[in-house]
């Protein structure tokens, strides 16, 4: 009786698990159905012919509704595409997917365990078929070919051959509730992806409370509204064809210059929970909103960047000082914040990583107050400036590598600074620990940007600006590179003083600085306390200092190590001895001061070639790897979008061994200097040295196409550089 | 913000761990132990002071299996400031963690966080490896943890070896194995005899068993070297020989002999349907219109290459047995099994005499005098033809009939035979198989080298190169091709390639080019000085702080051959000096000559057994740091009539 009852259970069981379920036959319908009008797309244009696979059609939904406050949102993709070679039969022949199915269940019928080890379908859907050259068509047994590992779902695709097509979809599903405001996750992309597309087509559908902001860019196809047979209900649709793959290069922005779209949906279900979402939303649901006006963007930040936060530890701070002017008491409080509202709190951050406390936080008060976005860091600021009357505009500004402050249409791709309106007017962007005045993020630079008004202490009226570009000459390397050889010429040594400032410099500060090496003066410059300093207990404290020290000096031996890889990876060594490393200057205090650091180590096997008596030396290699384009580089067909203009300056000493000559320093003196960029080199000896100054400049933000050739031309003369040599003669 | 802040200082230094506990503050002892040990093992952050391993079996009546059971203990002192490691332990579908412990020094839990998850294995679709680990914090030096794993195996046959070495420093290693006398099992002990083991032997009259102890002390950690043996050449270790037992008077084998492992091996093929009617027609398709057996063979052979993709399921027992040949055929994938069934059903289909056959790779350094398990990992089809045996590897990749890949040859095969077996050695080819035979002819024209180029592989470096370039999509194959030949370095300019069918595994692969070269030749003064070699192969192979021997994929033998014409306006002042190696291993000669205005530049490297072993090290490091030197030496030439003056 009792196994009756088990097989009874496992009949039911399975049969429900096993047929497809009816919402699984209306997604496979949907793509694969009696309406499907590519089930016979086969042929690939000859210009494509030689490509590893091409998209015969690519077919991208997205479909919003809701009920009440429930809101479903399915998202799903179709592809198509015919394998060309065994490169891609490899690429399709494993899928991996998360969440189709839910882990086996268990179930335990007293006295005897059952292990039902169905696997049961989450809402999310995938269809794999397989056309062969003769039109035949296998589709995937998707639970039987699958395996299930800790959520994760694994396919081999059976009987893949070159010459097949894979046409498979995979459709997601999810419901939510939602009160409030809820925008969904933009989407940014080009229309070209790996491989080149035969026909595209994006679809949307939608019903009231949906709001949509959609536009298509470089040229890309507009999407159209389609006729629904609901008032409430919309449609849209985007369709392209013959869609070259897409080939990443460097220096390249694909959203500024191929053709893409980009799109936010925003549920919101009233009037009132409109006028909260954050976001530039159409002023109806019938409309797709393609961009943004000024007045838009007066309107949805007038109220949402009040100055309204608490800045009474600065008030503190500021008590017993004065200042010669505004502008040096707009950069104190700059300075001062970024420590008491972010770097005093590093080390407990550390002693939190590092498990030596669960909440280390609660030393700082009850609510220590952490400033965690750009808003809220103009709300702080602001604060500041309005008690000191102190005048300002709020910079709306928008990164260009995917268009102007004129395509703007996602609220999250705005960047919020402050403009202080001090005699020489000073930008201050929400900071992390090395952050300047005046330093604000290089992809805003020279951009066109709104500058929102104040009066009487609120935001209220609205212009445009360009926002100011750095030169060259600002965002500096600056290497300083002593280059000497043991006197058996069995190795060398080299000592590197590394300088760098403007832009240029924040990568460095975060590869090269620990926090050990501000976080003391910080506390001494700002009276505050070192974490130890704020524990109480004595005990406690011992306990707590010792463990934080042996995490530091973790953290050091591990820096110094990395130190030291980055050292023999940027000369090209194997190997190093007697590695040091030493900060000079953290450079956090200005957009022009330097952070610099000597280092200094031995090497062997390199740069010297024996020649004879005579030794060569490949001086060249000591400004480091150079850009050394190769020939489908040269060919570059698009255009040329960096972060930001640059230099990178060498000196080189070289002391010249006693009884050798130097003798082939013509090949060292370079000069390309055109209106893209610079190479320039001069070597001279001086004394028992000699000295090689370099100088390579990038002058522009970006350049058009046009421009490569003089790109190229500097490029060159620097990788040739690298590959001059000089004569060490015996005399 | 916070995130990245903690990412930038700390992520990559610290993981996720228990805190820390209570009065287990170390000693000064612990932490003068700590110190001292630290110099003893600079690399190491963590030493294990007494790791032990106590092994039981048990015997289930109702599954008729005998029981293994693992405990695991260890005490862990860490060297260096601080310190984070993650304890772990593998399990599969015949094994259970039953605990994990983790404690402190004075024994109180430290309530560990165990993540379960599958192992990710790159080279595996899928198999049903599984770990247990946690993250273990010690804030100090001197701090102790201890860790207990009981871990169970529901059947001897998957307990197969145990080691001594661990990931980190062990002072004191105990293995205790107490076994019954019902069980018959020898433990084997293998690479013992670089290290001082202590071994007892105890007899227990109350449970009727013997107690096995082995010992030993100040045991390193287990090495991380790429390219070196597999595990079982170069650890201490036992392998476990479980041979039979004996229940209610009756004895029955386990792996008593290697037919009792043949018979297992044997009992899963013979449960297979071998339907082969969804073949028959491609059988018929490949073998008609042909002219001898040889081309049937090849074309069945090459056909399973080419087109039955390698995925590997390992999945309980279908990590021993093989996949039906017709659902291979179906599929158009299968693991090494899988495919070498099917390549087994095929040729028998075809009219031959074709058999599974078991087979340990390289890595493993048993053979089938050890029935076990652990002795072979993989499998293969083995063709007997009029006399000859013919070893076909389906696995492979454009492998030509009759050659084999290295990681098989020299290892015993065990091959079916009905009831019985047939015991055979893949045959060991020697290095000259494998040449890859350059040849450069230059000219000196200004500051350039200008010359034609040509390259011939052979065996395994030919089958390496097709398969690396067949991998690639069709339209990369050229840019590939030249960034191959000019070793991605833009100052050579290659054009005008010819090549052999880069399809074709039989024919050698011939290549054939024009090649410019610029910056390698510096003229000052009168004096022109030539780096004439780009390829500097073995340049970088100092093998100073290796522990291991180092394993190249296969025999090499390379034969490169430079000539530059010189102008007649020159002379030859300085050549490098000749160097050369020679042992049993290897023949390595770097030679210079010159005749008639012509310099000839000949180097030829045969590693004769594919690896450099510890005890060549020596002399072959002495090699490379010549060989070095001659890459780092210009040839000079000098203009006619011009006197230095030095």
């Amino acid at each position: 009786m009792k196994i009756k009852i088990i097989l009874s259970l496992l009949i039911t069981f399975s049969l429900s698990v096993m047929g497809q379920t009816k919402k699984e036959l209306e997604v496979k319908n949907f793509f694969w159905g009696e309406h499907d009008t590519h089930k016979n797309t086969v042929e690939i244009p000859d210009k494509w012919k030689s490509e590893s696979a091409v998209i015969l059609y690519k077919n991208q939904n997205y479909d919003f509704h809701k009920f009440g406050k429930n809101v479903t949102y399915k998202n799903s993709t179709r592809k198509r595409i015919k394998l060309l070679d065994n490169s891609a039969v490899k690429e399709f022949s494993e899928f991996s997917f998360l969440d189709i199915f839910r882990a086996p269940t268990k179930v335990i019928v007293f006295p005897i365990p059952v292990a039902f080890n169905w696997q049961q379908n989450t809402g999310n859907f995938v269809g794999i078929k397989v056309v062969k050259p003769n039109g035949d068509e296998i589709e995937i047994d998707i639970k039987k070919e699958s395996v299930q590992v800790d959520g994760k779902t694994n396919i081999a695709i059976p009987n893949l051959e070159v010459g097949d097509i894979i046409d498979y979809y995979t459709y997601y599903e999810d419901s939510f509730k939602s009160t409030f405001a809820y925008g969904f996750e933009p989407v940014e992309t080009t229309l070209s992806e790996e491989y080149p597309i035969v026909n595209f087509k994006l679809f949307f559908e939608t019903e009231n409370d949906f709001f949509i902001n959609f536009n298509s860019y470089n040229k890309a196809p507009e999407l159209k509204q389609l006729p629904t047979e609901k008032r409430s209900i919309r449609r849209y649709s985007l369709e392209g064809t013959n869609i070259d793959k897409y080939i990443s290069n460097r220096w390249f922005f694909p959203l500024l210059d191929l053709p893409s779209y980009k799109f936010q949906v925003y549920f919101a279900r009233s009037g009132s929970f409109e006028d909260r979402a954050l976001a530039f939303l159409p002023e109806k649901e019938t409309i797709i909103k393609k961009n943004v006006s000024e007045e838009e963007v007066l309107d949805l930040y007038d109220k949402r960047l009040r100055a309204n936060r608490d800045i009474g530890d600065l008030r503190d701070f500021f008590k017993s000082k004065t200042f010669k002017n505004d502008t040096e008491k707009v950069k104190e409080a700059y300075y001062f914040m970024r420590h008491a509202y972010l770097t005093q709190y590093i080390e407990a951050m550390v002693v939190k990583e590092a498990d030596i406390l669960y909440n280390p936080f609660e030393f700082y008060g009850s609510n220590p107050p952490f400033i965690s976005s750009q808003k809220e860091f103009i709300k702080y600021f602001t604060a500041f400036l309005n008690r000191n009357d102190i005048d300002y505009d709020v910079v709306v500004s928008k990164k260009r590598y995917d268009g102007t402050i004129d395509d703007l249409l996602i609220e999250k791709n705005v960047d919020l600074l402050l403009k202080v309106n001090t005699e020489t007017p000073l930008y201050v962007e929400y900071f992390d620990q090395y952050n300047s005045i005046n330093e604000f993020n290089p992809l805003i630079e020279n951009t066109e940007a709104y500058l929102l008004t104040s009066s009487k202490n609120k935001i209220d009226g609205i212009t445009r600006e360009k926002l100011p570009h750095s030169v060259y000459s600002q965002n500096e390397e600056k290497k300083e590179i002593t280059f000497t050889l043991n006197d058996d010429f069995s190795g060398f040594s080299i000592t590197s003083i590394s300088n760098f400032k403007g832009h240029q410099k924040k990568e460095e500060q975060n590869n090269r600085l620990l926090f050990t090496d501000y976080i003391y003066d910080d506390y001494k410059k700002y009276e505050t306390k070192s974490f130890i300093e704020l524990v109480k207990r004595k005990k406690k404290k011992i306990e707590y200092q010792k463990q934080l020290d042996a995490a530091i000096l973790k953290i050091q031996n591990h820096h110094k190590e990395q130190m030291k890889e980055a050292a023999q990876s940027e000369f090209e060594l194997n190997e190093i001895d007697d590695y040091a490393f030493k900060i000079n200057e953290t450079g956090r205090y200005g957009f022009d001061s330097y952070l610099t650091f000597t280092e200094s180590f031995k090497g062997k096997d390199a740069f010297i070639k024996k020649a004879g008596p005579n030794y060569i030396v490949e001086i060249g290699k000591l400004i480091t790897n150079q850009i050394d384009l190769n020939k489908k580089q040269r060919e570059r067909t698009e255009n040329i979008h960096m972060s930001y203009p640059r230099i990178y300056n060498n000196k080189i000493t070289f002391n010249i061994p006693k009884g050798y000559a130097v003798t082939g320093i013509d090949k060292l003196n370079k000069s390309i200097d055109n209106s893209t960029g610079a190479f320039i080199s001069q070597a001279e000896v001086i004394g028992s040295d000699l000295i090689i100054t370099t100088s390579k400049q990038y002058k522009n933000y970006s350049e058009p196409n046009s421009n490569w050739s003089l790109m190229v031309d500097f490029l060159d003369s620097a990788n040739q550089f690298v590959n001059e040599k000089i004569l060490l003669k015996k005399t | 913000m916070l995130k990245t802040i903690h990412c930038l200082f700390v992520a990559a230094v610290f993981l996720n761990t228990v805190y820390a506990q209570k009065n287990v503050q170390p000693t000064p002892e612990e932490i003068a132990l700590s110190k001292s040990l630290k110099e003893k093992y600079p690399d190491n952050s963590v030493v294990l002071l007494e790791s032990s391993d106590y092994i039981s079996f048990e015997f289930n009546k109702n599954e008729e299996k005998i029981y293994v059971n693992q405990e695991s203990n260890e005490s862990i002192i860490n060297i260096d400031s601080r310190a984070q490691i993650q304890k772990y332990s593998f399990y599969d579908e015949q094994t259970t963690i039953r605990k994990f412990e983790v404690t402190t020094k004075n024994d109180k839990s430290t309530k560990p966080y165990i993540t379960d998850e599958a192992l990710t294995n790159d080279d595996l679709f899928h198999h049903d490896t599984r770990v247990k680990y946690t993250n273990i914090s010690f804030p100090l030096m001197g701090y102790k943890h201890n860790t207990y794993i009981s871990k169970e195996y529901r059947d001897i046959k998957y307990f197969s070896n145990i080691y001594f070495n661990d990931d980190y420093p062990v002072l004191k290693k105990v293995i205790k194995i107490e076994v019954p006398n019902w069980l018959d099992l020898e433990l084997k002990e293998f690479n013992f005899e670089q290290y001082s083991i202590q071994k007892d032997i105890s007899t227990n009259t109350k449970n009727d068993s013997k107690t096995f102890t082995f010992t030993i002390n100040n045991i390193p950690a287990r090495y991380n070297e790429p390219d070196s043996p597999g595990p079982t050449y170069i650890y201490p270790h036992l392998l476990i020989l479980a041979k039979s037992y004996t229940f209610d008077g009756e004895n029955k084998n386990i792996f008593h002999s290697t037919q009792d492992l043949y018979n297992w091996y044997k009992s899963l093929v013979t449960a297979l349907k071998n339907d082969n009617t969804v073949f028959k027609k491609k059988v018929l398709s490949l073998t008609e219109n042909t002219t001898s057996d040889e081309e049937k063979i090849k074309n069945i052979y090459y056909w399973v290459q080419d087109n039955i993709r390698y995925i590997a399921f390992e999945d309980g027992i279908a990590g021993f047995k093989p996949d039906e040949a017709s659902n291979v055929f179906d599929k158009r994938y299968g693991d090494c099994k899988g495919m070498a069934n099917l390549l087994k059903q095929m040729l028998l289909e075809a009219g031959f005499d074709a058999r599974l056959t078991w087979i340990g790779t390289k890595r493993i350094a048993y053979d089938y005098s050890t029935p076990n398990l652990s002795v072979d990992n993989h499998m293969i089809c083995t063709l007997f033809k009029d006399g000859d045996t013919i070893f076909l590897d389906a696995t492979e990749k454009f492998n030509a009939y009759g050659e084999y890949a290295n990681r098989i040859q020299g290892k015993q095969a065990l091959i079916e035979n009905n009831d019985g077996y047939i015991l055979k050695t893949v045959p060991e080819i020697t290095s000259d198989f494998n040449r890859e035979s350059f040849n450069y002819d230059f000219i000196l024209n200004d500051d350039k080298l200008e010359g034609k180029a040509s390259k011939t592989f052979i065996g395994e470096s030919r089958t390496s190169l097709l398969y690396a370039f067949n991998t690639l999509k069709d339209n990369n194959k050229e840019e590939f091709l030249e960034h191959y030949l000019n070793n991605g370095n833009t100052n050579i300019e290659v054009s005008n390639i010819e090549t052999t069918d880069l399809l074709d595994r039989e024919l050698n692969l011939n290549m054939l080019y024009d090649i410019n070269i610029k910056n390698v030749v510096s003229s000052f003064d009168s004096d022109v000085y030539i780096d004439i070699d780009f390829d500097k192969e073995l340049e970088g192979f100092l093998l100073e702080k290796r522990k291991t021997n180092y394993i190249f994929p296969y025999k090499k033998d390379l034969e490169s051959l430079t000539t530059l014409k010189v102008p007649s306006e020159y002379t030859i002042t300085h050549l490098p000096k000749d160097i050369s190696f020679s042992s049993k291993n290897f023949d390595m000669n770097v030679m210079f000559n010159q005749a008639n205005n012509i310099i000839t530049y000949k180097k030829i490297f045969k590693i004769k057994n594919g690896q450099i072993e510890k005890s060549d090290f020596e002399k072959w490091n002495q090699f490379i740091s010549n060989l070095k030197s001659v890459y780092n030496e210009q040839i000079v030439l000098t203009k006619a009539n011009t006197k230095h003056e030095n």
